[in-house]
């Protein structure tokens, strides 16, 4: 039960000690805002504790996705990267195939392959790096649909079958974020008809 | 007399104006996606794996400093809590409850509507604002025991969290060091904000306004949860 009554003059706090904590709380607060929040949102550390704990990395992979975002919109504008319902005419006989490619990432850097497939129609693909884990995302666009997950994850290599959900376009979006320079090897196998690296 | 007037038209400026702080705070922390890619915070969490401590006592501590559902529940707890150990007592309840169902939440996949989640937390407000006023009392005699209801309201803020978090999509390794990382940040956020607000409540109650204003203060709270319930369950219907 919370008494909802007047505090009395003994309960609180002087001037002299309000002052006192306000003075510390504005110090605290641009002591945090150098160590903690510019590092962490900004990758702005000038101290070097952001780094020390973590922080400056991510406010370095925030930047940098945010760069990328914006990178993204303009070249939205300009062409369609994706166009999958023209790059796969339903009509098309999806032949037996099979190919391998290769890409190279620098660190930070990202790369997406993508393949146009039919609905339930499967591929079988294995892809693998030569060491680090970088993460992946595995997915789908197509007509009215702007993105569908499979999986995603971090991994070195990976192995499996694919079935496609919908018309269109499917494909791996891979990001190096090892620190270090990244092949990636992709093998593809089935019901495919076209293999293109869109990003 | 003139003053006695405008007062309850400020505090109903003053409730709007929380409404339209916490809608504005909330379009801003709405992610946007670029090629199913995330950026902010959920970006770096989605490109993460493994125990990151610093950053995710940070996120916690960014999400419990940011989150006015939060704050706003806090500042009703502490309203009229004038002893340090009163304080202390009232957010230790608040902890725990959130901290159980926080890392219960994430760890056994508990998924709610974040709507209906943080329509309740609305509620919470609402609660504590009609608490406040002792409005229980006059209507039906007795109030609800304040340190049980902070404690339930509490295991519910944990899930609206744990709801949050989940929609973050953390990474299986490391997932329980990261988690108990991002507790210890909300715990830590939330000292912050309440030292915050005590040092600003610590004036207001030394000025002879306060005892004028502390009902009409509160009717503003809990024209703030109604607003936040009610543009949650908005949210919830056309979802």
């Amino acid at each position: 039960m919370s008494d909802n009554r007047l505090p009395s003059e003994n309960e609180l706090p002087s001037p002299a000690q309000l002052l006192r904590s306000t003075l510390v709380a504005v110090v605290v607060a641009a002591g945090l805002l150098v160590t903690l929040v510019l590092p962490a949102e900004s990758a702005i550390d000038p101290t070097g504790i952001g780094r020390l704990l973590g922080l400056t990395q991510m406010g370095e992979v925030k930047v940098a996705l945010a760069q990328e975002a914006d990178a993204a919109t303009h070249a939205d504008l300009g062409e369609p990267a994706d166009a999958p319902a023209s790059a796969a005419p339903p009509q098309a006989a999806p032949a037996e195939a099979a190919r391998e490619v290769t890409v190279t990432l620098a660190p930070d850097e990202a790369a997406e392959i993508k393949v146009d497939m039919l609905a339930g129609r499967t591929i079988a693909f294995e892809w693998e790096t030569d060491g680090p884990r970088v993460n992946f995302d595995l997915h789908g666009d197509g007509p009215g649909i702007d993105y569908h997950r499979y999986t995603r994850g971090t991994d070195a290599r990976v192995t499996g079958e694919l079935e496609a959900a919908f018309d269109g376009a499917h494909g791996w979006f891979w990001r190096n974020r090892s620190g270090q320079t990244v092949n990636i090897v992709l093998r593809v196998r089935g019901d495919f008809t076209d293999v293109r690296r869109v990003m | 007399m003139d003053q006695q007037r405008s007062a309850p038209q400020r505090s109903l400026w003053l409730g709007l104006l929380v409404c339209v702080l916490a809608l504005a705070v909330n379009a801003t922390f709405t992610a946007a996606f670029a090629h199913g890619v995330a950026d902010g915070d959920k970006g770096y969490i989605q490109e993460s794996s493994g125990i990151l401590f610093g950053p995710f006592v940070y996120l916690g501590a960014k999400h419990m400093v940011t989150g006015y559902d939060h704050l706003l529940f806090l500042f009703g707890v502490i309203f009229y809590l004038y002893r340090l150990k009163a304080v202390s007592l009232y957010v230790t309840m608040f902890a725990v409850g959130h901290s159980i169902t926080l890392i219960a939440g994430v760890l056994l996949q508990i998924q709610f509507n974040a709507y209906l989640i943080d329509a309740i937390i609305g509620l919470s407000v609402v609660y504590k604002a009609l608490d406040n006023l002792g409005a229980f009392q006059r209507w039906f005699g007795f109030s609800p025991d304040a340190r049980a209801a902070t404690l339930v309201f509490g295991l519910f803020h944990g899930f609206g969290l744990a709801t949050k978090l989940q929609d973050f999509e953390l990474a299986e390794d490391g997932l329980l060091a990261n988690l108990i990382a991002f507790n210890v940040g909300v715990e830590l956020g939330q000292m912050l904000a309440l030292a915050g607000i005590l040092i600003l409540m610590g004036y207001w109650r030394r000025m002879s306004s306060f005892a004028k204003h502390a009902g009409l203060a509160n009717v503003a709270l809990a024209i703030a949860g109604v607003a936040l319930t009610g543009y949650q369950l908005v949210g919830y219907f056309n979802s």
